[in-house]
């Protein structure tokens, strides 16, 4: 007979759905069985009647009760939201690499639904009593979910915290930090410019990225982007070689 | 476990498998990637992910999206290349104990024609050939669409190639059965149908008056392409006399039996695959189940009533 409790397959029930900015909200699963995650991986979710399952970044675990920060975007996220408490969804994971954590002075980015995985990672260096800096950047005030554990917080309009992007401020904050390691998260022109920023300054960077994807486990191919390997370029699929990359590595556009 | 295979033994003519549960190409990787969710041996054969005789890259931009009954895929047939496959995959298959079939895919005729030879050299038990995929420049479909020419390259392959060799078609032609007749006469020993039809998606974003566009062409598949696909294989099978391959749309037990009633000997999950990583064991299982709740005495005699 087959082991399934081997499997990466999981029936996990609703604990919590709730709104935590206007957008965005936080849905907490307990696993029919212990899931040990790293910050970085995700899990991914079938939604009823899609063909693809959706994504997400895990934000928090406490005692196998998974946490993912969900921003309303389409078919999934809506059906996501719509989920009661005590429902039970599959979910299959943790899914994909992870932030590679060092014992070095650190700088996190979380920008937008980007919050999510480096909030997690935060609590991971907590842990371990290693330094750092929790920068990180919404819209507006009405986007930033709440109980989000920022050290500095700025919004585009300037309705919370320092106005502007954190695209506006990563550069000053390296200069007066001065972290040894970065860690982001978040729209593709603010890993970008956060690579960019660790090449200039010789700092490593770590970047979890985001793509659509099919499988999920790196065979279908559809989420790949290119990274240089040994003086070459090649393909990496987000889902399997990723989600975190090195900022270093990756060909940017 | 000897009982499963008395229910489920699918006999292709001089290829038996232990149940006619398989897994498209494309969507199960090279090997044992689905270990993390299913026991690979209890299925029929895995279908290898398209092998070219030298790795290819695949497409840029955007590959994969979603439609409202299925996906659009532009991969360009993304591999590690026949060599690799050989030296690290089918290791890995022979000591797991899958049953597998491989996938292959040429530029020209005489990248087929060498691939077949590498999996004779290779004693490679069953091929499938492709010559369907609509998501390279050179190559595949432009065989797989005319009679004529596809007539040549399976004849040419089959030389070299002595083991089983399976053709899949496409469905984005307007008479599939001419198709199917010119693999049969060229001396294939089975046909799988249907490979993705040829599929387009432009998803616009409006913001504030200004338009951008994510344009994807490609191949569709998923549960919208199953009435196309129980159709071809219909028409196929009033015509032929090798076996059929039913693929497309396949996602539960009833969709299985209706490509059996349309005339498949055995089928191929594909997309479902994504969406539910476990699907094609469970099928083996439910497949199993029903054939002996309802009483039969093997999926023979089942397909042989599901035809009445």
């Amino acid at each position: 007979m087959i082991k399934k409790e081997e499997k990466k397959i999981y029936k996990a029930k609703i604990v919590k759905n709730e709104q935590v900015s206007k957008s965005s909200f936080f849905v907490e699963i307990e696993c029919d069985k212990p899931v040990e995650v790293k910050a970085g991986q995700f899990i991914s979710i079938y939604c009823e009647g899609l063909t693809l399952r959706r994504p997400f970044s895990v934000f928090s675990n406490n005692n196998g009760k998974i946490g993912i920060l969900v921003k309303e975007r389409g078919k999934g996220t809506k059906f996501i939201k719509s989920l009661k408490k005590d429902e039970t969804i599959d979910i299959i994971g943790p899914l994909g690499n992870h932030f590679n954590i060092e014992n070095k002075k650190s700088l996190l980015v979380g920008a937008g639904i980007g919050v999510a995985p480096i909030s997690y990672l935060k609590t991971k260096l907590d842990e371990k009593n290693i330094e750092n800096l929790f920068l990180t950047g919404f819209l507006n005030k009405e986007e930033i979910p709440q109980n989000t554990k920022s050290d500095f917080i700025c919004t585009d309009d300037g309705s919370f915290g320092e106005k502007g992007s954190v695209l506006n401020y990563i550069g000053v904050i390296i200069n007066e930090y001065k972290p040894k390691i970065i860690y982001a998260c978040g729209p593709y022109i603010v890993l970008k410019l956060i690579a960019e920023l660790g090449e200039r300054y010789g700092i490593e960077t770590q970047v979890a990225m985001e793509k659509v994807m099919a499988c999920g486990i790196g065979v279908c191919r559809g989420c790949v982007i290119d990274i240089k390997k040994d003086g070459k370029v090649i393909n990496a699929t987000v889902c399997k070689d990723g989600p975190v990359f090195k900022g270093s590595e990756v060909v940017w556009q | 476990m000897a009982i499963t295979e008395n229910y489920l033994k699918t006999t292709l003519n001089n290829l038996v498998l232990k149940n006619p549960i398989l897994t498209a190409s494309g969507t199960f990787g090279y090997a044992n990637e689905f270990d993390e969710f299913i026991n690979l041996s209890k299925l029929g054969a895995i279908i290898t992910k398209a092998i070219s005789l030298y790795p290819r890259a695949g497409n840029k931009n955007i590959r994969i999206t979603e439609t409202k009954a299925g996906m659009i895929n532009s991969i360009g047939l993304e591999n590690i290349g026949i060599k690799r496959f050989i030296d690290e995959k089918v290791p890995i298959l022979k000591a797991k104990n899958i049953d597998y079939i491989m996938n292959i895919a040429g530029s020209t005729i005489d990248e087929y024609i060498e691939l077949g030879k590498i999996c004779q050299e290779n004693s490679i038990k069953a091929i499938e050939v492709n010559v369907s995929c609509p998501n390279v420049k050179q190559g595949c479909l432009e065989f797989g669409v005319d009679e004529n020419s596809l007539y040549e390259l399976i004849k040419a392959i089959r030389e070299e190639y002595k083991g089983y060799l399976i053709v899949k078609l496409t469905p984005n032609v307007t008479r599939i059965e001419n198709l199917g007749l010119a693999v049969q006469k060229a001396g294939a020993d089975a046909i799988s149908a249907i490979n993705t039809l040829k599929g387009m998606s432009i998803k616009i974003n409006n913001q504030q008056g200004k338009v951008t566009k994510t344009i994807i062409q490609g191949g569709y598949s998923g549960i919208g392409i199953k009435p196309v696909a129980i159709s071809c294989v219909y028409r196929l099978s009033q015509v032929i006399d090798i076996p059929i391959i039913g693929i497309g749309g396949i996602e539960t037990i009833d969709d299985v039996l209706e490509f059996f009633a349309a005339g498949a000997e055995a089928v191929e999950i594909g997309t479902a695959n994504f969406t539910h990583p476990e699907i094609s064991e469970k099928l083996v299982n439910e497949l199993e189940e029903y054939i002996i709740k309802n009483g039969y005495k093997d999926l023979d005699e089942l397909k042989e009533e599901l035809r009445k």
